[in-house]
């Protein structure tokens, strides 16, 4: 049956060579293509998590509601710990309103206590400054601000800044903070309100006694999104362990848009692809016409006409989309490793205020290769049933006295 | 992750709100007889005002998570001048603010720095204390930016007091929705004065209590606010000595007095 398909198939060699080629070129396009989005989604995803917001976040019940500050974890030392010993980077972080003030200007922050050396380790944002340095790993009453927020405020690094807040216990929290360094572009939040110290730093000015509002963990993309949260939400079962997808709606939305659209242009060249192969069946179906008459004369069932024709285009299918995945991958990781450098058409690329790699990458995986062959196998294989059925259904005796 | 300005800040720009409103309810207290609502208002808003105030206070702030007191001494000089300066506790002692028009500066002890509050902090409000830096810097009247009338005469809890219902006028520039002000039908003492916000719901109660003799007027000695979205939490206020119309010296609200 089988060697008959692969025969049949190069009767006419250039017929079927073209269809061939149709389908080989639209899997290794549709490799390529999707391998590129996978890419690009990939680098949004990792800008917009590796940086500062980790994969997901673990707060006290309710206190990304009104950022209550004395809404803090409970034992935000166990989490860190759990989290170490499963090799993924966490970083704990307090946060609080005040007033920051250089000379004669003052404006409204808010400031993070972290811990430089976990933040440095595992995110990206203290490799993000403009100007200085970020913060050393001991306390030193150093403070590193947005871009905006040193703007508004005339301050440089070096600039010493006077610090007002309202501390745990009601009074009032005031010192001299030096400027460490300012941040890069990391989108409005940061830009115009984040004043970043040591956690212990921020402990002595809000009399916070250890809180910690926030439990950014990363592992760099090594733990599926949900196996993570698990983890984390198991070593701390009293908190509320969320995803980047939950943490970011917008980004998760416009990644659901951008699968979309991806799966429209999939289906155009599927489509495109289909017809190819409807069109060689039905051409060579006609061709043979005169044969299928005496098949049927013969006693040939009309199922089994259908086979005979739907499996020779399963066969031309699968040469074509193997050939087509091997071009496919072989420039799909081409781009993967040295990419297509954007700056000569896009310029520098923000998304969100964060400067994105001008490089862009295909990242090349499993489903990458796998869903353009299985799909574009189904879609010729269908395609091919409607001359099957037409061949199928030949009155012999015309059809033998066709010529 | 929004920040919102103005959350957290201190509550020492508060204190300043005490003074205005002593300053707003400042006023001789004349002999009781039957005053139009205009004239009710203008009693309220005078009760407290002089040419120029000098006095103390106790702040005592009440929240879930902390209550705490502080003993202020403070002048003001006219409508527009004021300085607060922390006598106690000690962490904040020394700790300042001086308003001038529609500026406020915080002086800080422990940095020897002034500072002045952006504008942006203005309208904010602010933990701590249950006031705003509106109520620090404004300087309406009552009977001059509200349409009013009197919408209660009678007994009410066991007192006899009068009510009269304050509804901004369209081009008068107050933050208020609607105020509800109370006073003793005997003497047009305040018992309370209830504020609304713009969707005329409920934003705090300012009750009076404790009338007695402060620097030779006869006043309430003690204002107790109630923010209505946190019943538990209140502020009160209580003046230990308060003396009027004397002379303060030229210099006092300047920034280089503030920052001694």
């Amino acid at each position: 049956m089988l060697r008959f398909a692969w025969r049949n198939l190069w009767r006419n060699t250039r017929r079927t060579g073209i269809t061939l080629a149709a389908v080989l070129l639209n899997t290794a396009i549709l490799i390529i293509s999707y391998g590129l989005t996978e890419g690009m989604l990939r680098d949004m995803v990792r800008n917009s998590t590796q940086m500062v917001v980790g994969e997901a976040q673990a707060h006290a019940p309710t206190y990304l509601e009104d950022r209550n500050f004395y809404k803090s974890l409970p034992d935000p030392e166990a989490e860190v710990k759990a989290m170490d010993a499963d090799g993924v980077g966490a970083a704990p972080r307090s946060y609080g309103y005040g007033l920051v003030s250089v000379g004669s200007k003052s404006a409204g922050a808010l400031f993070w206590g972290v811990d430089p050396a976990r933040e440095k380790a595992f995110f990206g944002l203290p490799g993000q400054m403009k100007s200085g340095r970020y913060l050393a790993d001991e306390p030193g009453k150093g403070i590193v601000l947005g871009w905006k927020l040193a703007r508004s405020l005339n301050a440089e690094v070096g600039s010493e800044v006077v610090v007002v807040v309202q501390a745990a216990d009601g009074s009032l929290g005031n010192d001299l903070y030096t400027v460490k360094g300012i941040l890069k572009a990391a989108g409005e939040t940061i830009d115009r309100g984040a004043a970043m110290m040591h956690r212990l730093d921020f402990e002595n000015l809000f009399v916070s006694g250890g809180r910690v509002h926030e439990i950014a963990v990363n592992s760099q993309g090594r733990l599926p999104l949900d196996v993570l949260a698990a983890k984390a939400q198991a070593a701390m079962p009293d908190v509320e362990v969320k995803t980047w997808r939950q943490l970011l709606p917008l980004l998760a939305d416009m990644l659901r848009i951008m699968d979309g659209a991806l799966a429209v242009f999939g289906a155009i060249f599927f489509l495109a692809g289909g017809l190819g192969v409807m069109n060689t069946m039905l051409m060579a179906t006609y061709e043979r016409i005169h044969e299928i008459g005496i098949q049927k004369a013969l006693g040939a069932t009309p199922l089994r006409i259908v086979g005979a024709v739907t499996l020779e285009a399963l066969v031309m299918c699968l040469t074509a989309t193997a050939a087509g995945a091997v071009l496919g991958l072989v420039a799909a990781y081409y781009l993967q490793s040295v990419g297509i450098d954007t700056t000569s058409f896009a310029g520098e690329f923000t998304f969100s205020g964060v400067a994105f790699d001008p490089i862009w990458r295909a990242a090349v995986s499993l489903k990458v290769v796998l869903w353009p062959v299985v799909i574009m196998c189904v879609t010729c294989t269908l395609a091919a049933l409607y001359p099957a059925i037409i061949a199928a259904r030949l009155d012999p005796v015309r059809a033998i006295h066709h010529t | 992750m929004t920040p919102r300005p103005g959350h957290g800040l201190n509550w020492v720009f508060g204190f300043g709100a005490i003074l205005l409103i002593a300053i707003l309810l400042a006023g001789p207290a004349r002999a009781a007889s039957t005053l139009t609502a205009k004239d009710i208002l203008d009693r309220v808003d005078d009760l407290f005002r002089g040419d120029s105030s000098h006095g103390r206070m106790v702040m005592t702030v009440t929240t879930v998570n902390w209550k705490r007191s502080l003993t202020i001494e403070a002048w003001s000089e006219g409508k527009d001048k004021s300085l607060l300066r922390i006598l106690a506790p000690t962490k904040e002692k020394g700790t300042a603010t001086l308003r001038v028009d529609n500026d406020i500066w915080n002086y800080l002890p422990k940095v020897n720095r002034v500072i002045k509050l952006p504008s942006s902090m203005m309208g904010s409000s602010w933990m701590g204390s249950h006031f705003t830096n509106d109520d620090l810097v404004k300087e309406s009247r009552m009977a001059d930016d509200y349409t009013f009338e009197v919408t209660y005469e009678g007994e009410r809890a066991g007192r006899k007091v009068i009510e009269i219902t304050c509804i901004p006028k369209p081009e008068a520039v107050v933050v208020w929705g609607k105020l509800v002000v109370e006073v003793a039908a005997e003497d047009y003492m305040p018992f309370e004065m209830v504020y609304y916000d713009e969707d005329l719901n409920k934003a705090r109660t300012m009750r009076f209590e404790d009338v007695g003799l402060l620097g030779g007027r006869r006043l309430p000695k003690t204002m107790v606010v109630t923010p209505a979205d946190k019943p538990s939490e209140s502020t009160v206020v209580t003046y230990m000595d308060m003396s009027f119309d004397l002379k303060l010296s030229l210099d006092l609200f300047t920034l280089r007095n503030l920052q001694q």
